[in-house]
């Protein structure tokens, strides 16, 4: 049995106007120390997947469980990067903000520090520790995103798009950088984004959405490609491929 | 930076200077009337009242009741904003409440005041704090609705308690909207100690010009309008500052 494990979840949003059903019959186990890419069209129900398995939402049918226990609400064991910056706090200095998890569970000052200090490191931004977010670029706001995160130590890292809203320059260093760490670390994460060639670069298996409503898994496609990855490798085209030709009749209809 | 700031205060010096100098232009060569005098005379008043002590005792006994009432009615206004902002319930039952009162000014809450707490320190303080407490409450319930979605549930997926999320998260968020409320409704306070002072009072600023109408001495009216506009400007300028201390990273278009 896996770390994570989705059964057939399903969610309706129910509003004024009618209900939305974004997601259909869910089913997806992850593996302890896998980075998954959950790739999708926008509006196939991708990040509402996320949102219930970091507990934001609960889902109107199915279960979710983590290390066999059923998720009813979010928790220090599901770490979150959001795709906007806005979930950095303005007021605490980037270092304060990566050490914002042990500040809540009362680890002391000093050994906060050194740990804030130490994920600051890793994740490229030395000496910048004393910096506001408003003080910081759109990629360092996203390191710090990630360092908070780790920082906290949770069982998986769950990131909703994270470089999105970057500069396509940005986005590749930032990718190559969550590879390195990944590869420090060996975090479990689950990663969501509509970019394949970011999903080939960085997943160990790629799992590809039916088109919305009603969302669900298509296909999982493994990625045994070494890492570094090398984006223009015989072995990187043939994964692409593949998982373009699925993405491909999802936008192109043909269900 | 420093550029900027010098330019800042030369503006502030000119703008100043022009203001003195339209003025003195106006009473000399346009109005030409006893009953507009210009800034010389008011001047030499005015040094002359501040020889005398008078000047100083009118402006500490307003700005004690302003800031006695000020801090009453924030202190009062933070936490009920705060409970509204947070608590659905509390919304609803308290919402009637801002919404009617705020649009009972305190001017019109003078005579009541003076029935209940008599001409004395009480009433002046009672209608300041009354002046001040809905903007504060309005401001501050808005702000806690302002507070991101992310960042909440940043907090809740790094352990958060509901606690931890208010007092940690919450509550700094808010404070740039809490401290523009007490900015606003020190403004307000400035509106209603002129008018309670000109109605029941034994001493103040507006007193003095309540008594310098009565006797006719034009300046001392005119003392007493610049002195209010100085305060006002001069309060004005430490919230500025202290919005910029705690809060201006906090969003940098403020």
């Amino acid at each position: 049995m896996g770390l994570v494990a989705l059964e057939g979840v399903g969610k309706v949003f129910r509003g004024r106007t009618g209900s939305w059903e974004a997601v259909r019959d869910f089913t997806l186990s992850l593996e302890e120390g896998e980075f998954f890419c959950l790739l999708g069209t926008s509006g196939c129900g991708k990040t509402t997947v996320l949102n219930m398995l970091a507990g934001f939402e609960a889902p109107t049918s199915g279960r979710i469980l983590l290390d066999g226990k059923p998720v009813t609400r979010p928790g220090a064991d599901r770490g979150v990067v959001f795709q906007g910056h806005d979930s950095l706090y303005d007021w605490l200095t980037a270092l304060d903000n990566i050490g914002f998890g042990l500040r809540l569970r009362g680890v002391r000052r000093t050994e906060r520090r050194a740990t804030a200090e130490r994920f600051l490191q890793m994740v490229g931004l030395n000496g910048q520790g004393a910096k506001h977010p408003s003080e910081l670029s759109g990629g360092m706001k996203q390191r710090i995103q990630i360092a908070r995160a780790l920082a906290n130590d949770p069982r998986i890292l769950l990131m909703d798009e994270p470089f999105g809203a970057l500069d396509a320059m940005t986005r590749a260093v930032l990718q190559a950088e969550l590879s390195r760490i990944w590869a420090e670390t060996r975090k479990t994460v689950l990663f969501i984004t509509h970019d394949i060639e970011e999903a080939c670069a960085l997943a160990t298996r790629v799992g590809v959405m039916k088109r919305g409503p009603g969302g669900t898994l298509k296909a999982v496609v493994p990625v045994d490609l070494p890492f570094p990855r090398e984006r223009t490798s015989d072995g990187f085209m043939r994964v692409f491929r593949e998982v373009h030709a699925l993405i491909h009749e999802e936008i192109h209809g043909g269900h | 930076m420093a550029t900027s700031r010098a330019a800042t205060v030369a503006g502030y010096v000119i703008g100043f200077a022009l203001l003195f100098a339209i003025w003195h232009f106006a009473a000399l060569y346009l109005v030409r009337s006893a009953l507009f005098p210009s800034p010389l005379p008011v001047f030499e008043r005015a040094w002359m009242l501040i020889e005398d002590q008078i000047l100083q005792d009118q402006i500490v006994a307003s700005m004690r009741r302003i800031l006695q009432g000020f801090f009453l009615g924030s202190a009062i206004g933070i936490p009920v904003g705060l409970a509204i902002g947070s608590f659905r319930p509390v919304r609803m039952l308290l919402e009637p409440w801002t919404e009617f009162f705020r649009f009972i000014p305190a001017v019109a809450m003078i005579t009541v005041a003076v029935i209940w707490f008599g001409i004395g320190e009480e009433s002046k303080i009672f209608l300041i704090a009354y002046a001040t407490v809905f903007v504060v409450v309005i401001s501050t319930a808005a702000g806690v609705g302002a507070v991101g979605k992310d960042k909440i549930r940043a907090a809740q997926c790094l352990g958060a308690s509901r606690f931890q999320v208010f007092a940690l998260v919450a509550l700094p968020a808010t404070v740039p909207y809490i401290l523009t409320g007490m900015r606003v409704a020190m403004a307000n306070a400035f509106v209603t100690i002129v008018a309670a002072e000109l109605v029941a009072s034994n001493d103040g600023l507006g007193k003095m010009l309540w008594d310098a109408r009565l006797f006719m001495q034009i300046e001392d009216i005119f003392v007493a309008l610049i002195a209010l506009g100085l305060l006002g400007f001069l309060t004005d300028r430490v919230f500025r500052l202290l919005i910029r201390a705690f809060a201006g990273r906090f969003n940098p278009t403020m």
